[in-house]
């Protein structure tokens, strides 16, 4: 029975070997135990060694990074940020940018509120004819959808602040917070799992039922007395669209993230900057197994 | 696999679509900043060097975006800009970085009691990785935690495939031997089943 070197056993464990070699290491791990033993060793400080960074991609991003990442000249550095502590919340330059764009778009919350009804009711309504049926069409059709979702979140979490984070709960998170997922869930095609944002120091206050796309969706909203991250909604709707990656987008005055995977849309809404929001939607992905 | 890497491979891994939520350069670096801090991180060892490490990173990433090839991964491209500055900042800091680790060993011995705390976290295993050599720490990291293939680190690195394997093997045999050594966080858990 041959041996293997460690450059072999290593390359095993991180999947990079044939099949055929693949096959004789195993031969030869069942034969040896010490090797066995090595192998489990090996896996084990892998996986330690995972854990031990884990934490990082938790933590809020320092504000001078999200400066640097768009090309602003950072703040001055008089401290270092910690996890949660209170954060500047007005837009960077970049996204006042964007606001401005979408101003005309915005009108007033109630009327954007009717304007998702034009997609609950059937977008083809609000396409001029003469290109319905074209590519053209479906692309506009899909960023109209699109706008009045990303839209619609943003005014009906603008609504929720608004009204002191109380009015707008269909299923408060009484006692058991699963119930009211489960009374949530039997107005939609798919059942509702809840993230877990304790360690963001989020806690779930209820559920409510929202129109997305023209169907209904569960829209999760999270509190926090740490201002700098919430409240926080998550919306989670269905989608005939194509997957897309996670985007960062501004509208009313709140900051979103949104992605599609797998017939599915989520956004998440906040006033939280968007190092908090990337963080807490690296995690929702991490559970909803949405990514 | 972890879940958080896959989140943050695919905006940074995909050029910007037609979406109407336009995936820009700039979101993308926003996007890919946990990954490059965490990978900075266990190059660096300190919070503030990696920030730093990062921080330098965006802005020549910003610099040179022209040369970004639509198509390829974005991450990889950024964490080699981040390997790279690293070890501009390693070849031009070398004697004030052997005399910090001095220092560091130094300080270790003299507290016994914070040794044995660190024994039972996590610390333990980052302080493992910052006694690497400054090329299999980069290799480890970048397969390992970032789960990077080897090719791809390969690249990441700009060595071959087999300088990369060659270091991986040897970096996790290192960790392993100080882990063992260090506190036992290996032997406790040595009868782990293997998938």
């Amino acid at each position: 029975m041959s041996s293997y070197s460690d450059d072999r056993l290593v390359a095993y464990l991180d999947g990079e070997i044939d099949k055929d070699e693949q096959l004789e290491i195993e031969a030869w791990l069942d034969n040896d135990p010490v090797a066995r033993d090595k192998l489990a060793a090996l896996a084990t400080s892998g996986q330690l060694l995972r854990e031990a960074y884990e934490e990082v991609v938790r933590e809020p991003l320092p504000d001078r990074l999200i400066a640097a990442a768009r090309g602003e000249r950072p703040p001055p550095v008089t401290a270092r940020v910690l996890p949660f502590t209170p954060r500047r919340v007005s837009a960077p330059a970049g996204l006042r940018q964007r606001w401005r764009v979408a101003l005309p778009i915005a009108a007033s919350l109630f009327g954007l509120l009717a304007g998702g009804s034009v997609a609950y009711f059937g977008l083809d309504r609000a396409i001029p004819i003469g290109m319905a049926g074209s590519s053209t069409a479906s692309t506009t059709e899909a960023t109209l959808a699109n706008n009045l979702w990303l839209d619609n979140a943003a005014g009906d979490f603008k609504l929720f602040v608004g009204t002191g984070g109380k009015a707008l709960i269909d299923v408060p998170a009484t006692g058991d917070s699963h119930e009211a997922l489960q009374k949530i869930s039997q107005s939609l095609t798919q059942q509702v799992r809840l993230p877990d944002l304790k360690p963001w120091g989020l806690s779930f206050s209820g559920a409510r039922l929202v129109v997305v796309d023209g169907r209904p969706a569960a829209q999760l909203v999270y509190t926090t007395d740490n201002k700098a991250i919430g409240p926080l909604a998550l919306i989670i709707g269905s989608s005939k669209q194509p997957d897309v990656p996670p985007a960062f987008d501004r509208r009313q005055g709140v900051n979103m993230l949104y992605w599609r995977h797998q017939g599915r849309a989520y956004v998440l809404v906040g006033q939280a900057d968007v190092g908090y929001l990337w963080g807490i939607g690296n995690d929702v992905a991490w559970q909803l197994d949405a990514i | 696999m972890s879940l958080t890497r896959r989140l943050g491979a695919s905006p940074a891994g995909v050029a910007a679509d037609a979406d109407p939520v336009v995936t820009r350069f700039d979101d993308q670096l926003i996007a890919v900043l946990p990954r490059l801090r965490r990978f900075a991180r266990g190059l660096t060892g300190s919070v503030v060097e990696a920030d730093d490490l990062v921080q330098a990173a965006c802005e020549r990433a910003l610099a040179r975006r022209h040369q970004f090839q639509e198509g390829t991964r974005f991450d990889s491209w950024m964490f080699r800009i981040v390997q790279t500055i690293w070890i501009d900042q390693l070849r031009a800091r070398a004697v004030r970085k052997e005399e910090s680790e001095v220092v560091e060993a130094r300080a270790g011995s003299d507290e016994p009691m914070r040794r044995v705390e660190a024994r039972l976290t996590l610390s333990e295993v980052r302080r493992a990785v910052d006694r690497l050599s400054p090329e299999q720490r980069a290799a480890l990291l970048l397969v390992t935690v970032e789960g990077l293939s080897y090719k791809e680190a390969a690249e990441v690195i700009q060595v071959p495939v087999g300088t990369v394997m060659s270091r991986l093997a040897r970096a996790r045999l290192a960790l392993q031997t100080q882990l063992e050594g260090g506190g036992g966080l290996i032997g406790s858990t040595r009868n782990v089943e293997l998938q």
